[in-house]
């Protein structure tokens, strides 16, 4: 559905994207990810052909975006930052509008308004004007604008940006009933919400792709995935060094020094439980214990992670 | 084409929704109803070798409310789409940049003609009011209306070029208007700075509005003010649609 390499857009003196490509495929939902500022939001318009590349190309829906934007365009529901809307016209009269020049006949859109409007639950402010909605309404307005065309790609960037977490969810639930008929391409820089609707996710930093993977297997791969925590009244240093004598165990750090209890950070082999042992050895030393957690790690330690490595890497040491 | 039709019926849509055109022609219709009325009496006191529509659109008083149309018609065009953002919509669905600029710019043009409607109608209501067949003929009529029509698409095509530079509708409308009125003034240089009969004074009389419009409330079509309006109409559209596509290119 979308295939892109070495796509690259250098702004003045800075390079906002740098030779990434990758794939996506009918009928996946994909997670864009990345912090503020990486790049994010420029692919997206240039894959919705609003901006071109400096070098590189992509196809969307096997038509070149540059050759053929047109095409490229008819097949692409675009939902872009902050929902920009014509905050005087009305609810159905806008999405009217948008259906028609995405090429639906005068009757078809009507047919098509209506269906938009039901998926995206507006049809009880069709006559309002966009101007007076809340914020969750016109979100919704824009997921309407994406989709009613039916096209075969749906691009939205970040579209629960500003909702309150009732807003979210439903807004995710939405995104997951469309991922049945829709391939989807979401940025956004909520984790929470790619653990929940993706199949995969596409993590971008400072321009350049840094990961690609199920959200499952991202987090596997991590460091934190083997990290326990150990609390016990005991020498802190004999702590440790006990621990440490434990197979499979990596590292053991005392880490809070403040408090009259040895709290010990663990990090093991990936993929590795060692609380089992921990607690015979807790046991036959007789200390007294107050906590003993594995720490699960989520998408979001593999996006610090990921992230944060990259900035340790770039930045001039 | 299809898309053309349907951006220009938002357009026009939008601009009669709203209560500018309203207002707009509002005061339009009290200003040139008052410098018509005074026009009859002074006519009226003393004996005038021209028409009325001939001193009507010979007065300052008509150009100066003229010159504030434009601004105020062209300057939310693009800068407006620019600031809330929608232009990514708008230039992310199908359609053409050329045809969203001649549909903002044609809606844009009807909207002027609107306006412009009731001074014609002063004309043809105080022919039918007074029966007198003296006051003008139908080539000063026509002709006028021609003129106007011409320098409209010009000044028009002004606002539009300006109101896509930039995202700030209060800088549009004043590139707008020192555009307008720079060219406006041009026509009257020659009165200044060249002795009369010199070849400046045919070459700057060749792009003085006020000169085309003696001529069309005269009754007499010249080809040249036709081509000369059109033409510069034509460019600055053009130059409308590249400032819209550099977007995507500037780094």
């Amino acid at each position: 559905m979308i295939h892109v390499s070495h796509l690259t857009k250098r702004y003045a003196g800075r390079t906002a994207v740098d030779s990434i490509s990758f794939d996506v495929g009918r009928g996946e939902i994909v997670g864009f990810l990345g912090p503020n500022g990486a790049g994010k939001s420029t692919t997206l318009r240039i894959l919705t052909c609003f901006l071109s590349a400096t070098e590189g190309s992509a196809t969307v829906a096997g038509h070149d975006i540059f050759k053929e934007s047109i095409q490229v365009r008819r097949k692409v529901g675009y939902m872009p930052e902050n929902v920009p809307l014509y905050t005087d016209m009305r609810v159905n009269e806008y999405l009217r509008f948008r259906a028609q020049i995405k090429g639906l006949g005068w009757r078809e859109s009507r047919r098509a308004v209506d269906e938009a409007m039901d998926i995206c639950a507006l049809t009880e402010v069709s006559k309002k004007l966009i101007g007076t909605l809340s914020k969750g309404y016109r979100q919704r307005v824009g997921l309407a604008d994406a989709l009613v065309n039916k096209p075969d790609l749906l691009i939205l960037d970040e579209p629960t940006n500003g909702l309150d977490p009732n807003q979210i969810r439903q807004v995710r639930e939405l995104i997951r009933q469309l991922g049945e008929r829709h391939t989807i391409l979401i940025s956004t820089h909520i984790l929470h919400e790619v653990e929940m609707t993706c199949g995969r996710v596409i993590i971008i930093d400072r321009g350049r792709i840094r990961a690609s993977d199920t959200p499952q297997n991202l987090v596997r791969r991590l460091r934190s995935a083997g990290t326990v925590n150990l609390e016990v009244q005991a020498d802190p240093d004999l702590v440790v060094a006990e621990v440490a004598k434990l197979p499979g165990v990596v590292s053991a750090k005392h880490t809070d020094t403040r408090q009259e209890w040895a709290s010990i950070e663990i990090r093991t082999e990936t993929n590795l439980d060692v609380r089992e042992e921990l607690f015979d050895l807790i046991v036959k030393k007789g200390w007294p214990l107050r906590e003993l957690s594995r720490h699960q790690a989520s998408l979001e330690d593999a996006f610090v992670d990921i992230t944060h490595q990259t900035a340790n890497e770039d930045s001039p040491s | 084409m299809r898309s053309f039709f349907i951006l220009f019926r938002k357009e026009l849509r939008s601009f009669f929704l709203s209560p500018l055109a309203f207002v707009l022609m509002a005061l339009f219709v009290f200003l040139n109803g008052w410098l018509f009325s005074s026009l009859v009496q002074a006519m009226r006191a003393a004996v005038s070798s021209r028409s009325l529509i001939y001193n009507l659109f010979d007065s300052g008083w008509f150009w100066m409310g003229y010159f504030i149309l434009f601004p105020l018609i062209t300057m939310r065009l693009f800068a407006e789409e620019k600031k809330l953002g929608t232009l990514e919509g708008l230039l992310t669905a199908p359609v053409r940049t050329a045809e969203v600029v001649l549909a903002k710019y044609f809606a844009t043009v009807v909207l002027y003609a609107v306006l412009l409607l009731p001074i014609f109608g002063f004309f043809a209501l105080f022919q039918k009011v007074t029966g007198t067949g003296a006051a003008f003929h139908s080539g000063a009529f026509w002709g006028s209306a021609l003129a106007l029509l011409l320098i409209g698409l010009f000044n028009i095509a002004i606002g539009v070029f300006a109101s896509a530079v930039t995202s700030n509708q209060l800088i549009a409308a004043m590139i707008t208007f020192v555009g307008v009125m720079l060219h406006y003034f041009l026509g009257f240089l020659h009165q200044f700075l060249t002795t009369p009969g010199s070849m400046w004074t045919s070459t700057l009389t060749y792009f003085s509005s006020i000169e085309h419009m003696h001529a069309f409330a005269d009754g007499l079509i010249d080809t040249r003010p036709i081509v000369y309006y059109l033409s510069l109409a034509a460019l600055l559209l053009a130059l409308t649609h590249h400032v819209l596509e550099y977007r995507k290119w500037r780094a």
